[in-house]
């Protein structure tokens, strides 16, 4: 399906130039059979034609349930792992096809925050090296000033700077995100993805990592995509949110927008199911619940991904057309038939306001 | 007579590096019906002491006191065959982890018919039906041939499902869940905790769900209980906790969280960790990192005693109550303001 429409990147002037450009990017896993004669059965498509930009300064964040293709996006963006198709135009450069050699120099541009603050630092290394080691790969500097730039950012992330030869293990969950954003920030990116950076944290941590990302961005002019699953994080730290499912974006927005008026009766249903930590708000909220689980990425469904689990399907029309990105203008799109006339909107009316416009 | 009635419960694990202790003197009561929530940061005792009351702790190097007293009978001394015949049956629970905490190696069906099985004189045949029966219950398609899969062969949103229908499959009169919808996706959270309401609304059970999200707490629970270092800083109804609470971390817990309907630019952040259980501080245990500390925080640990006008409602805190009353206001209006 051709969906290469560049969602528009917001217009207002607080942000600068595009730093980010990706276009109908897609990557498929091969399923094999075979032992010695593998041959290709099937292919997991993660990602399917993802097209967006990010603009210079700006905070784009990208949510969906587990196994919509949110990582591997990252991961592809990153070069960690190897596009099937589509571009990725970084800072005016495409580097969808570029060799290691000519992708290492950009390394030091685009770094990456992981999710598992204890998977993602190594057990045998001091924080002073894991932290360094970026600068030593790009010959930054030279040993002297490599360790005073190391001190600095342990103390711009809020860690104590003669922590600097301890081990991970003996930092706490989020003393040990902090490093890996000390370790992001070495070699002075313009894009920093973090996935799933606050996730793995306690609430009262999180705010502290939230807060320092921040003021980090505020303070260097960095470029995010924040990758999450919580919508309310995502609102706080975003300028403009991208809803993913089953490998593709089915709406793009600001997060004004995205969270005031959705479009895609799966970014409503997913806004509505969020627990409202007001106990009078909270019991009369009704989620709209959206039955059964993400489908198998090997066999997706027809036309529009979401069809199978929409209270707004249409017979003959959601699962026979693929829907088209479509605008709704200042840069907000979303790939629905049926787009939600307002909100909130209860599941009733979410399904009612289907069947009054099926005679169109 | 409350339904499990937790009196001033302790719970010590010895180490190598001296005495940990877990839980530390806590009390709290549920009642048939009624949800209890306990929330706190990780490591705050919350887990452990409802470990403690299913008796699931190891016995070596752990020290338990108090009482919890199940209908009347203490859990704490109970032998560990009266033990058995009441956990699983008139009180399960559900554990945080779907991932590990199903047998990999034994069919769905079979895992669900066990818990019959145990508890009930009943053939394997009736057990197996009572498992579908349960496994319908929950909200899982095909349920006659998932019955026959194994725990691989379901996503992590089904396989709570089914800790849920095998904690539900004898009709358990209390309900033990820890964090049973951390792990899951917002969508699927929301099916969750829609299937224990419905649940506990058909078998008038009592529900203590530990978490620390405080959306869910605010959603379900009818009283709520704020643990922090292994003590009880607050607790008292939800609508009390989330409308006037008294405590500053509590405080902290509510301004530390992002959420949908206000628009902060910063978050309230509680600085530094959780203390250590091995060596915590002297006096109230929160002092190092409470913004309002004085110098009695720092000597002597403040009672749990009730608010003015509203006995059910302790906290245990130092600040007079005109502060209190106002920062917590100050607080509220805040997050108000934004929202408007």
């Amino acid at each position: 399906m051709a969906q290469t429409e560049v969602a528009p990147a917001s217009t207002d002037g607080r942000f600068g130039p595009e730093l980010l450009v990706v276009e109908d990017l897609k990557k498929h896993f091969p399923v094999t059979r075979g032992i010695i004669f593998q041959r290709q059965i099937a292919a997991i498509k993660a990602v399917d034609g993802v097209s967006f930009s990010v603009r210079q300064g700006e905070t784009l964040g990208v949510v969906g349930e587990s196994g919509c293709g949110k990582s591997t996006m990252a991961r592809c963006v990153m070069r960690l792992l190897e596009p099937t198709s589509g571009r990725i135009v970084f800072d005016g450069r495409d580097i969808t096809k570029i060799s290691r050699a000519d992708m290492r120099p950009l390394r030091r541009e685009m770094m990456m925050v992981f999710q598992d603050p204890y998977a993602s630092l190594n057990p045998r290394k001091r924080v002073g090296f894991i932290v360094a080691e970026a600068l030593e790969v790009h010959k930054l500097g030279t040993e002297t000033e490599t360790k005073r730039r190391v001190q600095e950012l342990l103390e711009v992330v809020g860690l104590n700077p003669e922590h600097y030869n301890r081990f991970p293990h003996e930092f706490s969950g989020g003393q040990r995100q902090r490093i890996g954003v000390a370790r992001a920030l070495a070699v002075n990116p313009k894009l920093i993805v973090c996935d799933e950076p606050v996730s793995a944290l306690d609430v009262s941590v999180q705010a502290q990592i939230l807060n320092l990302l921040k003021d980090l961005q505020r303070d260097f002019g960095l470029t995010y995509v924040f990758i999450a699953h919580d919508l309310n994080v995502v609102r706080h730290i975003s300028d403009r949110v991208m809803v993913m499912y089953l490998g593709h974006a089915v709406e793009i927005a600001s997060r004004q927008q995205l969270y005031s008026e959705p479009k895609h009766p799966y970014t409503g249903a997913l806004l509505s199911a969020v627990p409202i930590p007001d106990p009078q708000a909270g019991r009369e909220r009704k989620p709209i619940v959206i039955e059964g689980d993400v489908p198998n990425p090997i066999n997706p469904p027809k036309a529009c991904w979401f069809h199978p689990r929409c209270p707004r399907f249409h017979e003959g029309h959601c699962d026979v057309v693929t829907p088209e990105l479509t605008s709704f203008g200042n840069g907000h799109v979303a790939a629905c038939h049926y787009p939600l006339e307002r909100w909130p909107m209860t599941a009733d009316e979410m399904r009612m306001a289907s069947q009054t416009s099926s005679a169109r | 007579m409350a339904l499990l009635d937790v009196k001033d419960l302790k719970t010590y694990f010895r180490t190598d590096d001296g005495i940990v202790k877990a839980v530390d003197g806590v009390t709290f009561s549920v009642e048939k019906g009624q949800t209890l929530s306990i929330v706190g940061e990780s490591g705050s005792g919350k887990s452990v002491t409802c470990l403690t009351v299913m008796g699931l702790n190891p016995k070596k190097n752990t020290i338990s006191s108090g009482e919890a007293l199940f209908k009347g009978e203490d859990l704490l001394t109970m032998g560990s065959r009266r033990l058995r015949q009441i956990r699983g049956n008139d009180i399960a629970m559900i554990f945080q982890d779907p991932m590990t905490s199903l047998n990999p190696v034994h069919r769905i069906g079979d895992q669900l018919a066990e818990a019959v099985l145990l508890h009930q004189d009943v053939t394997k045949k009736q057990a197996l039906k009572r498992g579908l029966e349960l496994l319908k219950a929950v909200g899982i398609p095909r349920a006659e041939r998932r019955m026959e899969d194994y725990p691989h062969q379901f996503s992590g949103g089904m396989r709570q499902r089914v800790m849920i229908a095998m904690a539900l499959v004898n009709d358990p009169d209390l309900l033990i869940a820890d964090e049973p919808t951390t792990a899951l996706d917002v969508t699927t959270q929301a099916q969750i905790l829609a299937l224990m309401n419905n649940l506990q609304k058909e078998f008038d059970s009592a529900i203590i769900i530990i978490t620390h999200d405080l959306g869910v707490v605010a959603e379900t629970a009818d009283d709520v209980v704020v643990m922090y270092a292994a003590e009880i800083a607050e607790q008292g109804s939800v609508d009390s906790i989330f409308g006037r609470p008294h405590m500053p971390y509590t405080w902290g817990l509510l301004g530390s969280l992002p959420r949908l309907d206000t628009d902060l630019e910063r978050l309230v952040q509680i600085k530094g960790q959780p203390p250590s259980l091995l060596r915590p501080p002297a006096g109230c245990r929160f002092h190092p990192r409470c913004p309002y500390v004085m110098d009695i925080c720092k000597k002597e640990d403040p009672p749990l005693k009730p608010v003015s006008g509203d006995a059910d409602h302790l906290a245990a805190c130092h600040l007079d109550e005109e502060t209190k009353d106002r920062e917590a206001q100050k607080l509220i209006a805040g997050t108000l303001a934004a929202a408007s």
